[in-house]
């Protein structure tokens, strides 16, 4: 993880080098008339960005954003539950409580850093490519021509961060393509671009 | 016209179709009560026409509100007036005193209903300027709503029960987007609503607005005695039926008649499987004009739906286990303004049809494809979908999946009507190198998902989907103003 690096890449900009070189992924099957699924590509290169691309990243931010999410939400609960259960229990059920509730704060310490490196994007020439996901992988293509609109949204932790999330609404409710953890900056100048591809590309459903 | 949805013959398969082994002709005398309408037949009023001048609905909308409020008072409130309590427990005593009560309650509800439903009805305005409908309600505070013609979805003529008798219908008006981007007009004349929604079809198709109405090629009737049986031969209905007849026989034989309180879910439940789609669907008719698809149904309440051409955004084939020996199947569809309570009540393209027509009729949905023909590979065997037969396949202008060894099941998504396209791996999924491929449509019935793909194919398929849309959509027939 290249830390601060520029999140959003000029378009034609040289790729930033990710995890280690890797092999081309595989070429995208062209116009082949009407073939079977066509087969090809490695198991493990499925959620590799396109060929000749680097999945644009977000800020590390994000990672923080979690954590204190979690703290947030950890304090109360370890509190309310420590004071029922020591009450109910006795002292040993409120130190069990505070275990179970530092046990889970470390796991998502950690989940959080590995779901923030798990964010990606790529803007192709026609679509946007979205990655994300720990344990269940996602890779969204959106073609601009499809989006309804994008909006930008910013909670009050993350306007505290400096962050904010790139939304795009398609006619499908299921497509979900969203990109978190954008310095306020870059997702404005991401929406409006993405905006204007939109609208050169536009078409009915 | 020979739009896409035009004459001439079927885009693949033999020239003529069979005719069906059940159900009476296809072309048979069209259906009471809801036939195209007779241009040459007398009718007193001239043609209205929608782009010049202003629109209201028709007059006993105001009345129908009117009573409809009465009706609700007296429910609430007004009938206890009526009621004396007595010392032998309440009675319906009419003395001079309780009528005078009743009427100086209810007589100043009504006057409030009658002018409210005037009110309601005088605010409410309509007409077509350019290439939008304009719907102005409101007489204090107007509001003003302009709905571009060629964002419309389908357009709908619903009559229920009550409209029926007084020989009116109502017409709504899909667009996509939200469960407020429904227009509704409650209620127009019957010659008028079928008018407005002739005119706003040829206007978003591009035609001057005063074009009769397009004519239309009955396609398919679905009759009654094969619509009961389809709604009949299904597994859980049977399975209802045997448990309802058992717990009766259990209930009857050992006089243990609190059973009978179990059975009477059951029944409900039967009702509402079985009755409720019959009712529904009874008399169903589709028919294909240059204006897209016409389906006609209903016993109680009786809808004309109009799916223009492309508005249609992917569809399903179901075929249930017990249907296969006839060849029977079904059709879902996904259309992009039906949502909510709406998607329920009008997604079925075909309630039952041989399979053959079935699939001939999906061909019509998207123009210049055969989904039969489409090659599909199976997705490769797992512990995760042991019994599994999920298949995929796609060509330039269709995705096809197919899976379900009970009730199977075609999905067909057209790649320009494809949203995005998405490729999802849960751990389990990851573990054995699988991944899901989800060809997103908008919100309805039919979800085109390739499950259990090997994962290199599967972000194969996501490319190359990808790219057959970008390709589709290039090439795509228009859908605004398709007669052009």
């Amino acid at each position: 993880m290249p830390p601060g690096s520029p999140s959003i890449l000029p378009p034609g900009a040289p790729p930033l080098p990710q995890r280690g070189p890797l092999p081309p992924p595989p070429a995208p099957s062209g116009p082949s008339g009407p073939s079977p699924v066509p087969i090809g590509g490695r198991a493990e290169q499925a959620f590799d960005p396109p060929s000749g691309m680097a999945w644009a990243r977000v800020s590390p931010r994000l990672t923080w954003h979690r954590r204190i999410a979690v703290l947030l939400w950890a304090l109360p609960i370890t509190v309310i539950g420590a004071f029922v259960l020591s009450r109910t229990i006795g002292l040993p059920g409120g130190l069990i409580w505070l275990a179970v509730v530092l046990v889970a704060c470390a796991m998502s310490w950690i989940v959080a850093e590995l779901s923030y490196r798990s964010w990606g994007f790529a803007e192709r020439a026609d679509d946007l490519l979205v990655t994300h996901g720990f344990f269940v992988r996602h890779l969204v293509v959106v073609p601009y021509g499809r989006m309804q609109y994008v909006d930008v949204t910013a909670g009050l932790l993350e306007q505290w961060l400096g962050v904010a999330t790139v939304r795009l609404h398609t006619a499908a409710a299921a497509t979900d393509a969203r990109i978190p953890g954008l310095p306020a900056r870059d997702a404005a100048i991401l929406r409006d671009r993405l905006a204007q591809k939109g609208e050169a590309r536009s078409i009915g459903l | 016209m020979n739009g896409p949805y035009g004459p001439g013959g079927p885009p693949y398969g033999p020239s003529h179709v069979p005719r069906p082994q059940f159900g009476p002709p296809m072309y048979g005398p069209p259906p009471p009560g809801y036939g195209p309408p007779q241009p040459y037949g007398p009718r007193p009023q001239p043609p209205v026409h929608f782009s010049q001048g202003v629109h209201r609905l028709h007059m006993a909308t105001a009345v129908i509100n009117a009573v409809g409020v009465v009706v609700i008072a007296f429910v609430l409130g007004g009938y206890s007036l009526l009621v004396t309590q007595t010392s032998g427990g309440i009675a319906l005593i009419l003395t001079p005193q309780v009528i005078a009560r009743f009427l100086i309650v209810m007589l100043p509800v009504s006057g409030v209903a009658v002018a409210v439903g005037f009110w309601t009805w005088w605010s409410l305005k309509f007409w077509i300027a350019g290439d939008d409908l304009v719907v102005e309600t409101g007489i204090l505070r107007r509001r003003n709503r302009r709905i571009p013609l060629s964002h419309i979805q389908a357009v709908d003529v619903v009559r229920p029960l009550v409209s029926r008798l007084f020989g009116l219908a109502e017409v709504r008006v899909e667009l996509a987007g939200g469960d407020q981007a429904e227009t509704k007009f409650r209620y127009l004349g019957r010659p008028m609503g079928e008018q407005l929604r002739a005119e706003l079809l040829a206007r978003a198709a591009g035609l001057p607005g005063h074009t009769p109405e397009a004519p239309e090629r009955p396609y398919w009737r679905v009759g009654f005695g094969a619509l009961l049986s389809s709604q009949l031969m299904k597994l859980p209905v049977i399975g209802a039926l045997l448990l309802f007849v058992g717990l009766l026989v259990f209930g009857f034989t050992f006089g243990e008649l609190g059973v009978l309180a179990a059975a009477l879910p059951v029944l409900l439940g039967l009702a509402r499987g079985v009755i409720a789609p019959l009712v529904m669907h009874t008399n169903f008719t589709a028919a294909l004009s240059p204006d897209g698809l016409r389906l006609r149904y209903g016993l109680m309440e009786t809808r004309m739906q109009t799916v223009p051409p492309g508005r249609v955004q992917a569809v399903r084939v179901v075929e249930p286990l017990l249907w296969r020996g006839n060849g029977w199947a079904r059709i879902d569809v996904t259309v992009a303004g039906y949502v909510g309570d709406r998607q329920a009540l009008s997604s079925v393209l075909l309630p039952v049809a041989p399979r053959h027509v079935a699939i001939q009729m999906v061909s019509l949905v998207f123009p210049g494809t055969n989904a039969e023909a489409v090659p599909l590979l199976p997705a490769p065997r797992s512990w995760l979908a042991p019994f599994g037969m999920g298949e995929a396949g796609t060509d330039d202008a269709v995705f096809v999946t197919r899976r379900g060894r009970v009730c199977r099941r075609l999905d067909v998504i057209a790649h320009a009507r494809a949203q995005s396209v998405r490729l999802t791996a849960g751990p389990l999924q990851r573990l054995l190198g699988l991944g899901t491929v989800h060809i997103d449509a908008p919100p309805g019935p039919v979800q085109v998902a390739a499950e259990n793909r090997e994962l290199g194919e599967a972000r194969a398929i996501v490319e190359s989907a990808a790219g057959r849309a970008d390709r589709a959509r290039a090439t795509d027939i228009s859908t605004e103003r398709w007669a052009r």
